[in-house]
């Protein structure tokens, strides 16, 4: 599989300051590559930088070692003078916060981003109608935000980073808020649209049931300062059944193991 | 239990008996004062206190022979031409400082001390400079709106939510859409805010103008009255003024209600 994005020895410390230095590390040598058209899962405890790790690969916060190659192209480098959010649109990031425009109906929260991008045609409703349908946002196009529950929320944000079709997407715990009922239904209408349209996704989560349900491999991260403390291949083949996903044979061996390397 | 319990309690359909307890409430209150005006007349003579009901027949008589209309006319085009002007500065220099933030920290600083130029005091020397037509007032006006609309549309813009700002970066928005169409909407209520502190106060200043020099308007009506010891004429231009007021706000809380439709709370407390 060719690599999408190539991760090399990135470190991360925030800048120093008074009576607190030096500052310490969040993130220190981390290496890892992502294939074109693979779920990776990046598990890690609490507070242990998966956030920054994924704002420094949307180019919204800047690295303090390392580089980033996407697609064969160096895109972080040490001596960056500017950084550039979403690489031209290439990296879709659906956040923790559905940062959903408070202002702005479902509808045109979905289309944001092309009307940003140059305006909206009759291609672009339909591709916004279509992923509404999937998600089953039917009837909700006029809701305003507040007017949606948390689950409606999630899926109106993550239909929002699908409708321009990025070829890359970084998820950041995007179901972490939300019950569990509601999670497995978000989880399982991510993998139906991710099998429809293969993107390259980095999916970040603290659960480690929902590393395994999702990803094609999982990535450990330690405690501060974040290193990857171990990597997994999930060995449940696709496509799978969210619901039952303890139940599946190698679920308990790899859930072992996993747990094992999260400290 | 408290007041807010109460009113989040209210099923609705007694929304309506509530409207009408804040109506009644408004229309007592305001029979009151005019009560209380009517004794301050009675207790101090027509020279301190010019009798509600006289007052109201001045307007009148001022309103037939035309006087109303060009006073009113005269102090709305000062009033919205320094507003104007006004507003458009206080709005575009801080979009103008987010480029660059270094220039902000080097100009803050005076734009926040000059503030404190008494404005009314500029009169006579903005005369010197601009001569007694509308010019002078118009300035002043401005620069009362100005820092009103200056400040609340700054801390406006400083309370967006920077998350929403790289949102919109990352969905590849350029800068200038991102100040369109996600921090001005977002600064939206900090300008309504400082809309409804500014505009009256726009009024104000340029009936004081008025008082300074001119030759026709609210200000200049009430100034003559003054001069002729006419203190039914004074009451009647503050009547006149305080309608005016009136009237502007109700506009700016419908152009506000629009505006923010999409918020939550729809309660009867707009100021």
């Amino acid at each position: 599989m060719a690599a999408m994005l190539e991760i090399r020895g990135l470190g991360k410390r925030f800048p120093a300051r008074a009576g607190r230095e030096p500052p310490p590390w969040i993130i220190q040598d981390m290496t890892f590559s992502v294939g074109a058209g693979e779920l990776l899962t990046i598990v890690g405890p609490s507070g242990a930088g998966k956030s920054t790790l994924l704002n420094i690969i949307a180019q919204i916060d800047t690295a303090s070692e390392g580089e980033i190659v996407f697609d064969g192209v160096l895109t972080v480098s040490p001596g960056q003078k500017s950084l550039r959010p979403g690489l031209d649109r290439r990296i879709g990031y659906v956040t923790q916060d559905d940062n959903l425009l408070p202002w702005r109906t479902t509808i045109d929260n979905v289309l944001f981003p092309l009307e940003v991008q140059g305006g909206i045609d009759d291609a672009a409703r339909a591709r916004a109608a279509e992923l509404i349908q999937a998600v089953g946002l039917v009837g909700f196009e006029r809701y305003y935000p507040h007017e949606l529950s948390g689950g409606m929320r999630k899926r109106a944000a993550l239909i929002r980073t699908l409708v321009y079709d990025p070829p890359v997407i970084l998820m950041d715990e995007p179901f972490a808020a939300v019950d569990a009922q509601t999670r497995t239904q978000l989880q399982e209408d991510l993998l139906r649209l991710w099998s429809l349209k293969r993107k390259t996704i980095v999916f970040v989560t603290h659960d480690i049931t929902e590393a395994i349900a999702l990803g094609d491999r999982a990535l450990v991260l330690s405690r501060r300062p974040a290193r990857i403390a171990g990597e997994h291949a999930i060995p449940i083949p696709r496509p799978r059944n969210i619901k039952d996903i303890f139940t599946l044979p190698g679920f308990a061996a790899i859930h072992q193991r996993i747990r094992a390397d999260v400290q | 239990m408290s007041s807010a319990e109460f009113a989040a309690d209210l099923p609705e359909g007694r929304a309506v008996s509530r409207k009408i307890i804040i109506v009644g409430g408004r229309i007592a209150l305001a029979l009151a004062l005019l009560l209380a005006w009517e004794w301050g007349a009675r207790a101090f003579g027509p020279l301190f206190f010019a009798p509600p009901l006289e007052t109201a027949l001045r307007i009148v008589e001022m309103a037939g022979n035309g006087k109303l209309l060009t006073d009113i006319a005269a102090t709305m085009r000062v009033s919205t031409i320094g507003f104007a002007i006004g507003c458009l500065a206080g709005v575009g220099l801080p979009f103008l400082l987010r480029l660059s933030p270094r220039a902000t920290e080097a100009i803050e600083p005076f734009i926040l001390a000059s503030q404190g130029i008494p404005k009314y005091a500029l009169t006579p020397w903005l005369i010197l400079w601009f001569g007694i037509g509308d010019a002078p007032k118009a300035i002043v006006v401005t620069l009362f709106v100005f820092y009103i609309v200056f400040i609340t549309v700054s801390a406006g813009m400083r309370n967006t939510d920077q998350r929403l700002i790289n949102m919109a970066r990352i969905l590849g928005a350029p800068e200038h859409i991102i100040a369109r169409k996600v921090i001005w909407v977002s600064l939206l209520p900090f300008f309504f805010t400082g809309l409804k502190v500014a505009l009256p106060r726009a009024v104000s200043a340029a009936i004081v103008g008025e008082f300074l020099v001119a030759t026709e308007g609210v200000g200049f009506s009430i100034e003559r009255a003054r001069q002729l010891s006419d203190t039914t004429g004074v009451f009647a231009g503050i009547v006149v003024a305080v309608a005016l007021v009136l009237i502007i706000n109700g506009i700016v809380n419908g152009l506000e209600r629009r505006a923010l439709k999409w918020r939550p709370v729809e309660r009867d407390m707009q100021l």
